[in-house]
């Protein structure tokens, strides 16, 4: 069922990306305009040692001159140290702010997917995005990019000090250009993906170690011990091989890398010496140039090994930006339900086409009324239940609230007529009040307790070490099953909607608890309308109707006792169930 | 090179983190040697490059062409040796890198497969995670630098002995300065670490709310509340961003002192250079050596600080290691007992009760908590142990136990891999083949709704499966390890009615032979039983059919509630 979500096209992230690099416009000027001034003084070492050594050969030095020379180093290497630490600073303190930005619009679109999105798409790629890609972008964020650029103008600064001390000796550098260019469109064209796999087969083998702590329990009891224990030395040799493919191309890639530094270097030397005989330069010069050169080596074997993060980050970044392109899937028409019966007529729906999982499914809700639905596994008895909280629309057929479609209304709307109500419960990391609050926005602390007395839970929770305060979710107290269950209840006792779609909502509860959470869900569900998708035959016995969901079809329908009169499939169960009982 | 994973990672020393990581160095000791002679080779030819470009210079100087090919030659012969050296270190430092790294995980592994329990017992989940994923791979970055490390001395001796041959001062200014310089640095590296850790830590938990997000974000989804999460996560996030750039004002001071001080040690060295050559002592190539060594020097003094960085954290990687290695496995080694194959009576010793070999018996309590805990004692899970046979279980080997009392727990995992495997990960032989099973488990239209049936790949601990799903492919598993007696803890509870009742008419046939018990208090799956056993907390009340049982009142409530 999982539908995989959609990722950025590279002119979509270009594009996103430079809305990015425009609102922070201002640091990355910053960065340009001190790293130029940090390079520029960066080359006044090898200027003033050309100098010095032309004073030599003049024989025009003077103890007082090297002082002059030597104290004016001194200044620029202070200059350089200063705009370096702005350099620095601007760079850091840019890579946090556009993280946090990113990683915030991010959370706004995760938070506005579509609820049929949410339900479909399975929680991997989700998961990944929010994790992985996540963590791969603030790496390159925070310091790919910045450094990156930091490289860039000093290779520009350095290039251009060559050019006008003697513009001939860039030809010069250009000759490890070929070699660089080379080694590192073969590396770039095989890295990236490889350097995926590497982290792809580390996320496997770190799953394998937490499932194996996880299931520790399993492990004893079926014996597993050994299996994991091969399955982790597969998954070692899974990221070895990764491991020594990337060394692989690595080894390929470095010495075209440290030949094009060394070349020019070499070469500058030789070619400054001819200058320098035929007369067109002084050895001064050729001992700046020489230098200068070699100091390309260093932003330029930076801004290189920056490239396939660069590369990595970019796929991430198109990944997180394609979160924002699934498209909405609620056409609110503005029509306001004009009462709150729930009606579903000639409702088809299928995950597949070709393969209606409901066919012609009729049933009006009497508000007030509790409806249980029970049937086989499989027969489509959950997929109604989402129809019928407005999650999915039908592909035939409607299901309308008061005369307007479900799927007509807005979210917000929704939510206040109709709520699905899960096996699954979920804590969010958070207090008690942050975890209660999100069904009310505003609510006070005395409306939180309300609800939490109304499911029997304002005691425990009253005498948590911080009460409502108290920090809850995988990180902080760690709250029983029943515990989470309650606060999941309270929850929508603060939504307050007028329909509940209760799909097995206590079924994967522990049995030990169940009787106790029975209690705080009947609080709940007071004076509401239900339906109930029930595991427990006893469940539909207490409902007003009863609906047989039986291979897409409601085959049966009907109060408790005019169903079993009716001698159907519910009667058969339901006899072999408790006919003791009623002797 | 090394292949990976070791066919035995060997047995560690684990008295101190000291002697771990010396254990550790000893096992690859020829790649280390390796690592160091081309570690070497690499340090010094990059050291040596400023002579050759000083007595270029030099020959520029003299005008001097033969010479000047000769240094120019030279200059790039060193960057020949470098790439080349550098290649061969680099590989070495890899391999170095990741013996030390996987066997190191290759041992926490073997060692959390095989102990499971006890590890987790002490050590939470997350935290053995992390051992593997970043403590044992901080271990390996001391085997990287090392080489490194020794290369930077020894260019670090070679730049001082040339100098001082040149000039005593300058000699000394080396000599004394580099190791200045690593002592002046390092102080100021630890607390900025820590507070790069606070940070860092900071973001791994906004991470971690990213995660939780998506965990939650169906019920987020269904129940609104989405500006109020999104409120707060700004807030974290904001508190997160000012937190970072906090940090950056002592991040961009460390780095700044890595560039100045040694920019002092340049100034110094180009000073004095400068005014040997006034006296003559020097020439002026051997002034643009000397600054360039003067430049060159600040590699291996970064090389320096990394290795005592890289060792500090390897130290502290080896402690958490240690904490998981040292967790020790139940063992049992007193007077191992053996009982005869096929099924034997099993006798709780705490209540009394005797199950026969054979019998497909109901726990059934009105403290469901308690009645498990009775389930546990029979599969030695809890104490006083069971007899079976006639012995007790504690002494007969915990792997035997295992094999022939097979015990599904209320929340059993599934774990990744294709179903085919995962429902049979033992390769058990039982009389039941994989289909039967999963018809006894009313498990085979979970498959057959699967794409690729039986082939397609359990994921997320089976997250994609409904409660009642997971529950029913769970029970096709126990079915299938169980060679004798069968323990199955609430089974059926997350299945529907129509679902639990052809299971128990079922699980009663496949079961003939075997002995069968099951903890639950569901009519349909009680009255397929054989024999009920009923409890008031641990305590056995009564022993019959549930049908005979439903006469007692407090049974009758127990079973039947919400009836009355």
């Amino acid at each position: 069922m999982a539908t995989p979500l959609p990722v950025a096209s590279p002119k979509q992230t270009r594009a996103e990306a430079l809305q990015y690099i425009k609102r922070h416009r201002r640091g990355f000027m910053v960065i340009v305009f001190t790293q130029t001034f940090a390079a520029l003084l960066g080359l006044v070492g090898p200027f003033l040692l050309g100098h010095l050594i032309n004073q030599i050969d003049q024989g025009t030095l003077t103890g007082s001159g090297v002082n002059r020379i030597v104290a004016l180093l001194g200044l620029a290497l202070l200059g350089q140290s200063i705009f370096t630490y702005f350099t620095r600073r601007a760079s850091y303190v840019l890579g946090e702010e556009v993280f946090a930005e990113l990683r915030e619009n991010f959370l706004a679109k995760l938070l506005d997917l579509p609820l049929s999105t949410v339900e479909r798409a399975g929680t991997g790629d989700l998961l990944a995005r929010t994790t992985s890609d996540m963590e791969a972008l603030a790496y390159t964020v925070r310091f790919a990019v910045p450094e990156s650029l930091v490289a860039i103008v000093t290779l520009v600064v350095t290039l251009v000090a060559v050019g006008v001390t003697l513009p001939i000796m860039l030809v010069v550098c250009m000759a490890g250009v070929p070699l660089l260019a080379i080694g590192t469109r073969w590396y770039l064209q095989r890295a990236p993906n490889s350097y995926r796999s590497e982290r792809a087969s580390y996320g496997v083998l770190s799953g394998t170690f937490s499932e194996t702590a996880d299931g520790a329990r399993t492990i004893d009891a079926l014996r597993l011990g050994r299996r994991q224990k091969r399955r982790i030395a597969d998954n070692i040799a899974e990221c070895y091989k990764w491991e020594r493919r990337n060394l692989f191309l690595r080894c390929v890639w470095f010495p075209f890398v440290d030949a094009g530094i060394t070349l020019p270097v070499a070469l500058s030397v030789l070619a400054g010496g001819y200058l320098v005989f035929k007369g067109h330069a002084n050895v001064g010069q050729i001992t700046a140039v020489t230098l200068y050169v070699q100091q390309l080596g260093d932003p330029l074997d930076r801004l290189l090994s920056w490239l396939d993060e660069l590369q990595i980050g970019t796929s991430s970044l198109a990944r997180l930006f394609g979160v924002a392109l699934v498209d909405n899937d609620r056409t609110p028409s503005g029509d306001q339900p004009t009462s709150e019966a729930i009606t579903a007529t000639g409702v088809h729906y299928a995950y597949r086409a070709d393969h209606d999982v409901l066919r012609d499914v009729s049933v009006a809700l009497t508000p007030g009324e509790r409806l249980a639905i029970v049937g086989p596994s499989g027969a489509g008895k959950s997929t109604l239940g989402r129809l019928l909280a407005g999650i999915d629309g039908p592909r035939l057929g409607r299901i309308d609230v008061g005369g307007t479609s479900l799927t007509e209304l807005l979210l917000d709307d929704l939510r206040g007529h109709v709520a699905l109500v899960t096996q699954e419960h979920h804590l969010f990391i958070g207090s008690v009040r942050d975890n209660l609050v999100l069904a009310r926005p505003g609510a006070s602390d005395h409306e939180l307790l309300g609800a939490l007395g109304a499911v029997d839970a304002k005691e425990w929770v009253e005498a948590l070490p911080e009460g409502l305060s108290t920090e809850i979710g995988t990180t902080g107290h760690q709250l029983s099953p029943s515990q989470a269950q309650q606060i999941s209840l309270a929850r929508l006792v603060l939504a307050d909607p007028h329909t509940l779609v209760l799909d097995e909502a206590t079924s994967l509860l522990d049995p030990r608890a169940a009787r106790h959470l029975e209690r705080s869900l009947s609080a709940v569900v007071e004076g509401r309308t239900v339906v109930a998708i029930a595991h427990r035959l006893h469940t539909a016995h207490d409902a007003d109707r009863v609906a047989v969901v039986e291979d897409g079809r409601i085959s049966e329908l009907g109060t408790h006792a005019e169903l079993l009169q009716s001698g159907g499939s519910y009667a058969a169960l339901w006899r072999s169930w408790r006919d003791e009982a009623d002797e | 090179m090394r292949v990976l994973p070791l066919d035995d990672p060997g047995t560690p020393d684990l008295s101190s983190p000291g002697r771990y990581l010396r254990w550790l160095g000893k096992n690859q000791l020829s790649t280390l040697l390796g690592g160091l002679v081309f570690g070497i080779a690499w340090m010094l030819s990059q050291a040596l490059t400023p002579a050759a470009i000083g007595q270029g210079i030099n020959a520029i100087r003299r005008h001097d062409t033969g010479a000047l090919w000769m240094w120019s030659g030279a200059v790039l012969g060193l960057g020949v040796i470098m790439a080349t050296s550098g290649v061969i270190r680099h590989r070495f430092a890899v391999t170095n890198w990741m013996v030390a790294s996987f066997r190191t995980i290759q041992l926490l592994g073997e060692h959390l497969a095989m102990t499971a329990s006890p590890i987790t017992a002490e050590i939470p989940t997350g935290d053995v995670v992390n051992t593997m994923a970043s403590d044992a791979t901080r271990i390996g970055g001391a085997y990287d630098v090392v080489a490194r490390f020794v290369g930077a001395i020894i260019s670090y001796i070679v730049v001082a002995v040339i100098m001082l041959r040149t000039s005593v001062t300058l000699g000394l200014v080396v000599l004394l300065g580099v190791p200045l310089l690593v002592t002046g640095i390092t102080p100021l590296i630890k607390p900025l670490q820590n507070r790069q850790m606070a940070v860092r830590e900071r973001a791994g938990k906004l991470t971690a709310v990213g995660a939780d997000t998506v965990a939650g974000l169906r019920i987020l989804r269904g129940i609104g509340g989405e500006q109020v999460f999104f409120d707060r996560y700004q807030q974290r996030s904001q508190e997160a961003r000012k937190a970072g750039v906090a940090a950056a004002t002592p991040q961009a001071t460390l780095d700044t002192a890595q560039v100045a001080l040694p920019a002092i040690f340049i100034l110094i060295i180009t000073w004095i250079g400068a005014r040997l050559t006034l006296s003559g002592e020097i020439n002026a190539g051997q002034l643009v050596a000397f600054y360039g060594y003067a430049v060159f020097l600040v590699a291996p003094l970064r090389t320096a600080t990394e290795f005592v960085e890289k060792v500090t954290r390897a130290l502290v990687g080896a402690r958490k290691v240690l904490r998981v290695l040292t967790i020790n496995p139940v063992v049992r080694t007193v007077n191992l007992v053996e009982v005869a194959n096929g099924d034997q009576e099993l006798v709780d010793t705490a209540t009394g009760l005797t199950i026969k070999q054979g019998t497909f018996i109901a726990l059934c309590g009105t403290d469901p908590t308690a009645t498990a805990t009775v389930a546990e004692r029979l599969g030695a899970f809890a104490a006083p142990p069971a007899t079976y046979g006639g012995v007790p279980l504690t002494d007969l080997a915990l792997e035997e136990v295992r094999r022939r009392i097979v015990v599904s727990e209320t929340e059993p995992r599934l774990f990744t891999g294709a179903l085919r495997n995962e429902l049979n990960p033992t390769e058990t032989t039982t009389e039941l083949d994989l289909a039967d099973a999963l018809h006894v488990a009313s498990a085979s239209d979970v498959i057959e709704a699967l794409p690729g049936g039986l082939d397609e790949v359990v994921e997320e601990r089976g997250r994609a499966f409904s409660g009642g799903q997971r529950q029913r492919l769970v029970l096709a598993r126990a079915l299938l390890a169980a060679e004798e007696v069968l323990i199955l803890i609430e089974p059926t509870s997350a299945v529907d009615a129509h679902t639990e009742m052809a299971i128990a008419s079922r699980l009663k046939d496949a079961r003939i032979g075997h002995t069968t018990v099951v903890v639950t208090t569901s009519p349909l799956l009680l009255d397929a039983c054989d024999q009920v056993a009923f409890f008031d907390g641990e305590q056995l009340l009564a022993t019959g059919t549930h049908r005979t049982l439903l006469e007692r009142e407090d049974y009758k409530s127990t079973v039947l509630r919400g009836e009355d």
